[in-house]
């Protein structure tokens, strides 16, 4: 088949078109190999991070260690110090600080710099990761029951409750995904008669899944019918095993890869709509920051500091990317094709 | 015809269902009626005249008679007025223009990205151009609008100074190169993610109809590689890339929310997000069930054109 794919390279060349079509795959293949490793090793390490962001002393400074310094050099994420507003990062020797300097005052500090309360962007956006990676897994873990449950059953059963599932999905894909999620947080998210004051994180939780329940629901259908018919299900069915049965035990275990596969591409979708939540104003209330709220926070002042807003988009976009990446890698090695655009 | 009616009906009961959620929202919160008062009638004191104003916003009724008060309004146009007491017909025509236009620059500027880039690489598969062009969509996918828009601003505005960073509606008729450096921005950081999807759309289908006979034939016959490649292999590659752009001509115009707020353009999505913040639940529940009704109407369009185009859809849809 290879030889039929190149049909368009000269002929000079297709003498051995084995050899030239294999060359440039194998190169792929290594590369690949490469990424997917950053990409595995970029995710543990903001996953460990994330967690343990209250304790790593990277993230989390222990301000006493300074000691009568502290009020004036140390900053973390929630306490700015007046000595470091609006630093560069460390690195960054062609940035200059435009703001307030302080004489005495570090010209450059941190590995993302300081934002214009003087606190570290690099423990921000850490515990930003906190927020934004709760609220990814514990969407897609709860899209998965209520989406994988009701796509087993619309496949397994077919018929009425196939098509009564379906109406109901459609329903929910006929909003627009974005504004469906800003109307329930917006209606719902507020407690008190006054705006987004103290915006805790259920709703935005409750917006995410009911955004992707529609797409693990359509997934898990589509290959649920497809394994029904396999030779197995009729097997243990005519040994006489309950439905329950059959769904649980000869059906899930193969569907498993395939739902994995999608949740974990699920996560970097609902990481990005938290995101465009967050830089709406509609995400989790200071103290705890976002990404979306970081890069929010930052755009005022992209013309004087550039790194307030950038360094955690930066950080989100290499997280979104690595995730897509091993969605990709999962996809393959699973032979899945992609189920929604 | 069958299958029209079937999609027909589901596009009833899609409407009715979507409708009764968005009227129904108001009621199912717990405290919209004193969020009413607080921003609509803020001078008001005395209960009779709170009630007067909840009773013209039928907020004291049944859901039941809700829901028809809210149909009656929508299908009659009488839409009422916003908290500013500005009319939200005005308001939404005002907004969807400026969402409109994003949504067409965004579409024209995305598939005539993705179109060339697709068949040069998809031309010499597994090659430096496909390998390089299939990266870079990739990244682009990983970057939601909203990290490409400071991005583009901090290169574009502020340290080129070619565009500005705030953009504003400025008429095409009126002076077209303003409004060129006015839309300029929001088009491309609303195109850039669509037209990578786009992209892998089409390189995928593309290489899969490289690979079919018709086009070996073609190369045997001596047809040159550019009539092969958008004479022969672009329409049957088309199928999927079309099907989804089609369907995000409903998203983008809903969609462009972020691009808007980004760049403080005052488009339909912009105009409900601020209408969220300030409890103005008529413009806010119009807009989505608009946006929503615009939304289905496409999706019903494209799975017609689909049965249409291809028969083979059309039978398969219609047994099962």
């Amino acid at each position: 088949m290879t030889f039929v794919t190149d049909s368009t390279i000269e002929p000079s060349e297709m003498i051995e078109p084995v050899a030239t079509a294999a060359r440039p795959r194998a190169k792929f293949r290594k590369r690949g190999v490469v990424t997917k490793w950053l990409a595995i090793i970029w995710l543990a390490l903001l996953t460990f991070t994330a967690i343990g962001a209250n304790w790593v002393p990277w993230v989390n400074h222990d301000c006493s260690q300074f000691g009568d310094k502290a009020a004036t050099e140390c900053s973390t994420h929630l306490i700015g110090s007046p000595f470091l507003l609006e630093k560069p990062p460390a690195w960054a020797t062609f940035a200059d600080a435009k703001g307030i300097t302080i004489p005495g005052a570090p010209e450059r500090t941190g590995w993302f710099g300081t934002d214009s309360n003087g606190r570290d962007i690099f423990a921000r956006s850490m515990f930003g990761a906190r927020v934004s990676l709760t609220i990814g897994a514990s969407s897609i873990i709860f899209g998965l029951i209520i989406g994988g449950g009701l796509g087993l059953l619309a496949g397994y059963k077919g018929g009425r409750i196939d098509r009564f599932i379906e109406a109901l999905m459609n329903i929910i894909l006929a909003f627009p995904a974005l504004l469906l999620v800003v109307f329930i947080v917006g209606f719902f998210g507020s407690s008190g008669a006054d705006q987004a004051t103290n915006r805790s994180i259920q709703p935005i939780i409750l917006a995410l899944v009911v955004l992707s329940i529609p797409p693990l629901q359509k997934l898990v259908r589509a290959n649920t019918i497809v394994y029904a018919q396999r030779e197995f299900v009729t097997a243990a069915r005519s040994i006489g095993a309950s439905s329950s049965r059959i769904v649980l035990r000869e059906i899930l275990p193969n569907v498993v890869p395939a739902m994995l596969t999608f949740a974990l591409v699920g996560v970097a979708i609902v990481i990005v709509a938290e995101g465009a939540l967050a830089y709406l104003g509609l995400s989790v209330n200071a103290p705890s920051p976002t990404w979306g709220n970081l890069i929010l926070d930052g755009q005022s002042k992209l013309e004087n500091s550039w790194w307030i807003s950038l360094m955690p988009a930066a950080t989100m976009f290499v997280t979104i990317l690595s995730i897509n990446l091993l969605g990709d890698v999962l996809a393959e090695k699973f032979r899945i094709r992609e189920a929604i655009g | 015809m069958r299958y029209v009616g079937q999609r027909f009906v589901q596009l009833v009961i899609v409407v009715i269902a979507v409708t009764f959620t968005v009227s129904l929202a108001l009621s199912a919160m717990p405290n919209a009626k004193e969020r009413v008062i607080l921003y609509r009638g803020a001078g008001l004191t005395n209960q009779a005249e709170k009630d007067k104003l909840l009773d013209s916003l039928h907020l004291n009724d049944s859901p039941p008679a809700q829901y028809g008060y809210f149909v009656k309004d929508l299908v009659t146009f009488n839409w009422g007025t916003t908290n500013n007491n500005e009319s939200v017909k005005t308001s939404i025509w005002d907004g969807l223009q400026i969402s409109i236009r994003l949504m067409f620059y965004g579409q024209l500027f995305a598939l005539g990205l993705a179109i060339p880039v697709a068949i040069g690489a998809a031309y010499r598969n597994g090659g430096l151009f496909d390998r390089l062009s299939t990266t870079i969509s990739f990244g682009f996918l990983s970057a939601p609008t909203y990290i490409i828009a400071p991005v583009a601003i901090l290169l574009f505005s502020v340290h080129w100074k070619f565009f500005p960073s705030l953009s504003k509606n400025v008429s095409f008729f009126d002076d077209p190169w303003l409004h060129f450096k006015n839309f300029i921005m929001p088009t491309v950081a609303l195109a850039l993610p669509v037209a990578a999807g786009y992209m892998r759309l089409l390189r995928a289908d593309m290489v899969n109809t490289l690979q079919s006979d018709f086009i070996t034939t073609a190369r045997a016959k001596g047809v040159s590689t550019n009539r092969i490649l958008f004479g022969h292999a672009l329409r049957p590659s088309m199928f999927s890339l079309l099907t989804s752009a089609a369907i995000n001509v409903g998203t983008l115009v809903g969609g462009s929310l972020i691009v808007e707020t980004a760049f403080g353009l005052n488009g339909l999505g912009r105009k409900t997000v601020l209408g969220i913040f300030s409890s103005d639940f008529r413009l806010v529940q119009v807009t989505v069930a608009i946006l929503a009704l615009v939304y289905v109407f496409f999706t019903f369009l494209v799975d017609i054109a689909y049965g249409w185009l291809d028969p083979r859809v059309r039978a398969a849809r219609t047994l099962s």
